[in-house]
């Protein structure tokens, strides 16, 4: 198959002449210092291929309009894109505009990668994006906060960490700290609170909304049971307007040391560090909490980025091999000492530069080991719709429209009629 | 006069600068909040309780705006895309206007109607066609987005033009071609000239209209980056790790933004309600 | 540019005598870019969306699926409503109905209109009280109709509210005082702004916490806590746009007036003021009148921008509330529903035509001199 594929892109490249085929444009990278390292990345390919030329493409950062972007390419079917850089939900619905990577090598180092995302990546058994870097929700916690107030360590619990919010909270207000709140997290109507939800649900032994296998889960006690919980933190440790927070709106507060938990992603991080933050040197961060029920596990959602070759490229094999190039270990390694990004290969977790670079690093291995996919790829192509009608029934929730048993029954319904899947306990 | 006129006279008085003084800080107070927010540092944006001027106020923001590539060619696209759309809505909506307002034929009402019921379309509902017909086409974006803005620009300027031709005395209009001139030549010799005040307001409010346009630019830029508008721009400014957005400096573009247009209506500012008053207001 | 230079020539060679014709072909080719541009920019794409409107056909499907015409289905999804009464919860043993705090107690009135079993779920958009009796709107796609509803809500306040605004503005600017020229700038800032950024800069003030001005300021006097939610609060949301859309349209809407009203002749004024008539009988039966014309530009012109309102919803509430254009471009962008979005299209497209025929007609807009 390959030196089939590979005679044909030859064939493909004499035709057209070495000038178009001999340029790989990747799309991806937008901000600052992520697209510093892929163009670095880039330059080193074309050093170690010469008559290759890497182009990247800058994309928005925000990932609705990266995709708005993406579909317009694919519904021209153009070939000015050769690699893209996707979110971890879009494998599912975007498979039909991927090449199967595993026919072009990705079958060598799959294994090198963490099982969940290349699960999560594969759509009717093929690969579809090639891991990139990960993702995935963080509780933060001020340890200075965590001693003045005598607790031992972070909480292992969300009742745990309900207790401890307000502890400090009633504290720090007594002191005077008028704006301080206990928790801040992603409760805006949108695909953050998707995620944050799904945490809540997983780690209380609730399922995963839809379950891989295509069964629509999410109707049970355990996720009634953690949902009124959140919904209890608004207004109490949580602002009242947590409920149209996003990823920002959480980091504001907490950078302004306004915040004793903060659930975000790995970014927060070196931001909080930076000179002016009141929160500098002052946090840590660990696994979020876990659910009250027996055997409940902290979980994770999954986020993040992964290198697809588009179908409609003039020379897949030749983009394949930059994608697998940018996804190798060495790649990785190099945005993960420079750039904090977190590496896909697991060994990477273990490497002495990794962590010297990036301490907290080797601590967010067992988060990305168990980290929880978002139901994308069992649902496509409804994921979109999937994910706001959960977010928009937890919402209602969280702002006191329902209770969670309706608002979960509501939504089974819902999605019965959306997927057509059937019902049944995760 | 007696004392209680005189009394009522400055109570009246009073009163009225008491208006004026709310009217403007309804009108400048968030203009006003996007520059101290532009000034302040970041740990102080986020503070609470916020401040009411900034503490150390701080050029930062700006000096990130001004070396911001993305944003400077933002600029220049939309001046020249602006730009553009203005030259192109005076001449195409001028041609329109002179016919509907000063030339006698069948099917006058229905063209101006036609014409009006352009502005009825919402843009999102011709986004998807519009899409298509520049990419059958093949327009490069900055042009499609010129040509796409005429939805909104062209019935209102037809619309005002129209009414100041119908305006102007129609004895101008026959005295020339008693003297020979054609319809042509009276219109372009004659009566443009004259429509100038209507021209520069029409012009002002299409420039300002696609100086501000957002969901076609944000469409049909997004292949292409580098045509990319300032609003586009500015709502795709990213920080330096992904996720981050850097609201000063959000804002300080905001403010870059605002001031070449609020001098350029200042410059016109006499002119602008001229020309309405000539034109718009006889609809 | 050739196009219009060819428009010169048929005009040139016409005599006088043939004036009427001549004059005629003039006009049409005057009229011709304008025409082109209306069918490249606005028919056929509108064409094209009310055709695939009839299909379900999806955004970047890729080669093997293509949309297939389908009716009226996107229609029937989007417009089907039913209203009906709720049950009442009632007693198993006894019958009666179960009260609480002497009130019957409804069903959910969600859940029972998901349990009719209609072939796609109804969900409530709105219930209201007649009687003892608890009814409920359902619909199949609530969020749309909750759209059109917030729309037309957003639409009538705020052209409502811009008028009386722009009226007193644009009165008391018409008077002669020290700084006018400098009002009349401070009058145009608003405008000037990017829609896109002065939302930000108002969701920036209304922020929940005292990072916002609102808070702050509320806080120090005592109104709030501190941590007020402006746009989480369901019933503020549609009067928090109203209220931005309310500061950036307002001048445009003052200028217009002002430009009508400095084309009154002041004699009227004067002869009014030595007939004794007081400010507000002369407003009333001098300016209001003679300022109709302007006026009902305005009005159409506002409420028709007003009824297309984007950038605003989307750029402050994203999924969280629709307007009727931000809820088409969630189908069509995000949920990729080309069929749906096209539908929900040609029905905003009707809504706006209507409100244009009311307006040409209560208004007269289209009298002829």
């Amino acid at each position: 198959m390959r030196i089939v594929l590979l005679s044909l892109s030859l064939a493909v490249a004499l035709a057209l002449g070495s000038a178009v085929a001999q340029t790989v444009t990747v799309a991806g990278g937008a901000v600052g210092q992520e697209l510093e390292l892929t163009r670095a990345a880039a330059d080193r390919y074309m050093q170690e291929n010469p008559g290759v030329t890497v182009e990247v493409l800058e994309v928005p950062d925000l990932a609705d309009n990266r995709l708005g972007l993406y579909l317009q390419f694919f519904e021209a079917q153009s070939s000015e894109v050769d690699v893209y850089q996707i979110d971890v939900i879009w494998p599912g619905d975007l498979a039909v505009h991927f090449v199967d990577l595993y026919d072009y090598g990705a079958r060598d180092v799959a294994d090198q990668h963490f099982p969940a995302i290349v699960e999560n990546n594969t759509v009717d058994g093929r690969l579809i994006g090639i891991p990139w870097f990960t993702d995935a929700g963080l509780l933060y916690y001020r340890t200075d906060l965590l001693e003045e107030y005598g607790f031992d360590g972070p909480p292992e619990t969300w009742a745990e960490l309900t207790e401890m919010a307000q502890t400090i909270q009633d504290g720090e207000r007594a002191a005077g700290q008028s704006d301080f709140w206990g928790f801040v997290w992603q409760g805006n109507a949108y695909e953050g609170l998707t995620t944050n939800a799904l945490e809540w649900i997983a780690s209380n032994e609730g399922g995963s909304i839809i379950s891989p296998d295509g069964v629509i889960t999410v109707n049970n006690s355990n996720a009634v049971e953690i949902t009124d919980l959140a919904a209890s933190w608004v207004g109490t440790i949580s602002p009242p307007g947590v409920t149209g927070f996003g990823e920002e709106d959480a980091r504001n507060m907490w950078q302004a040391g306004n915040a004793a938990f903060m659930r975000n992603w790995p970014y927060a991080y070196s931001l909080g560090q930076q000179d002016g933050s009141a929160v500098a040197g002052n946090f840590d961060v660990r696994p979020l909490p876990a659910g009250d029920t027996m055997g409940g596990e902290p979980a994770a959602t999954l986020g993040g980025w992964q290198l697809g070759v588009s179908r409609y490229s003039n020379n897949p094999e030749l983009a394949a091999d930059v994608a697998l190039f940018l996804a190798s270990y060495d790649e990785q390694k190099v945005r993960a000492v420079e750039g904090s990004l977190n590496p896909t290969i697991m060994a990477l977790y273990e490497d002495a530069d990794v962590l010297e670079a990036v301490p907290f690093f080797g601590s967010l291995f067992d988060v990305f080991t168990n980290a929880v996919a978002r139901p994308s790829t069992a649902t496509a192509p409804n994921y979109a719709q999937v994910s706001s009608a959960f977010y928009t029934a937890i919402h209602s929730v969280l702002t006191g429209q329902e209770d969670a048993e309706t608002a979960l029954a509501l939504l089974e319904i819902d999605l019965e009629a959306l997927t057509g899947f059937p019902t049944g306990t995760p | 006069m007696t004392s209680r006129r005189r009394l009522s006279k400055t109570v009246g008085q009073v009163l009225f600068w008491i208006l004026i003084a709310v009217i403007f800080v309804y009108l400048i107070f968030p203009f006003y909040w996007a520059l101290i927010s532009a000034l302040k540092t970041q740990s102080e944006l986020i503070r609470t309780p916020a401040t009411y001027f900034p503490e150390n106020p701080t050029l930062q923001n700006f000096r990130a705006v001004f070396q911001n590539t993305a944003f400077l060619r933002g600029l220049g696209n939309s001046l020249i895309v602006a730009g553009s759309v203005t030259v192109l809505s005076l001449v195409v909506g001028a041609f329109a206007g002179f016919a509907l307002g000063k030339l006698r034929f069948r099917g006058r009402t229905p063209s101006l109607y036609v014409i009006l019921a352009m502005t009825m379309f919402p843009q999102i509902a011709v986004l998807a066609g519009l899409y298509a017909v520049i990419r059958t086409l093949g327009m490069p974006a900055l042009p499609s987005l010129v040509l796409s803005y005429m939805i909104f620009t062209l019935p209102f300027t037809v619309w005002v033009l129209t009414a100041f031709f119908k305006g102007l005395p129609t004895t101008l209009l026959q005295a020339a071609q008693v003297d020979g001139a054609s319809t042509m030549q009276t219109f372009v010799q004659i009566l443009l000239p004259l429509t100038a005040p209507a021209l520069v307001t029409t012009g002002l409010l299409a420039f300002i209209q696609a100086w501000n346009e957002y969901l076609f630019a944000l469409t049909f830029t997004s292949i292409a980056p580098t045509a990319r508008t300032v609003p586009v721009a500015i709502a795709l400014f990213s920080g330096q790790i992904s996720r981050e957005q850097p609201f000063g400096e959000i804002m300080a573009a905001a403010i870059v933004v605002t001031i070449p247009l609020i001098a350029l209506v200042l410059f016109f500012q006499n002119r602008i309600v001229e020309g309405l008053t000539a034109g718009a207001v006889k609809g | 540019m050739t196009k219009e230079s060819r428009a010169l020539q048929p005009a040139k060679s016409r005599g006088p005598s043939k004036l009427a014709r001549g004059e005629e072909r003039t006009a049409l080719w005057l009229l011709l870019p304008s025409f082109l541009i209306i069918a490249v920019v606005a028919l056929y794409p509108f064409g094209r969306v009310v055709l695939s409107s009839f299909t379900d056909e999806r955004f970047a499907a890729g080669t093997d699926l293509r949309g297939e015409f389908v009716g009226v289905v996107n229609y029937q999804r989007l417009l089907s409503m039913t209203l009906r009464q709720v049950p009442a919860v009632v007693d198993v043993d006894t019958g009666e109905r179960v009260l609480r705090d002497g009130q019957p107690t409804f069903e959910n009135p969600r859940l029972f209109l998901r349990r009719l079993g209609t072939s796609l779920p109804l969900d409530a958009v709105a219930t209201f009280r007649i009687g003892g009796n608890l009814w409920v709107l359902g619909a199949t796609s609530a969020s749309f109709i909750r759209s059109v509803w917030d729309t037309l809500v957003f639409t009538v306040s705020s052209v409502a509210i811009e008028t009386v605004l722009g009226m007193i503005i644009a009165l008391t600017l018409a008077a002669k005082f020290l700084g006018r020229g400098v009002m009349r700038a401070a009058m145009l800032v608003p405008w000037a702004i990017i829609t896109v950024v002065s939302a930000r800069i108002w969701e920036w003030m209304l922020q929940p916490t005292r990072a916002g001005f609102f808070n702050t300021l509320l806080n120090d006097l005592g109104v709030t806590d501190g941590s007020y939610a402006f746009f989480q609060t369901a019933a503020l949301q549609v009067p928090a746009m109203v209220a931005i859309d309310v500061w950036k349209t307002t001048p445009f809407m003052a200028l217009l007036l002002l430009a009508g009203l400095s084309t009154i002749p002041g004699e009227l004024y004067e002869a009014a003021e030595v007939d004794g008539a007081s400010p507000i009988r002369r407003f009333f039966s001098i300016t209001l009148p003679l300022l109709m014309p302007t006026l009902a530009v305005a009005l159409i012109f506002r409420t028709l921008d007003a009824l297309r309102v984007f950038d605003l919803f989307q750029v402050v509430y994203g999924e969280a509330r629709y307007s009727m254009a931000s809820y088409a471009y969630y189908q069509l962008i995000a949920a990729r529903n080309v069929g749906m979005s096209s539908a929900a299209s040609v029905i905003i497209f009707v809504i706006i035509f209507a409100f244009a025929l009311f307006y040409i007609r209560a208004l007269g807009v289209d009298r002829d001199e």
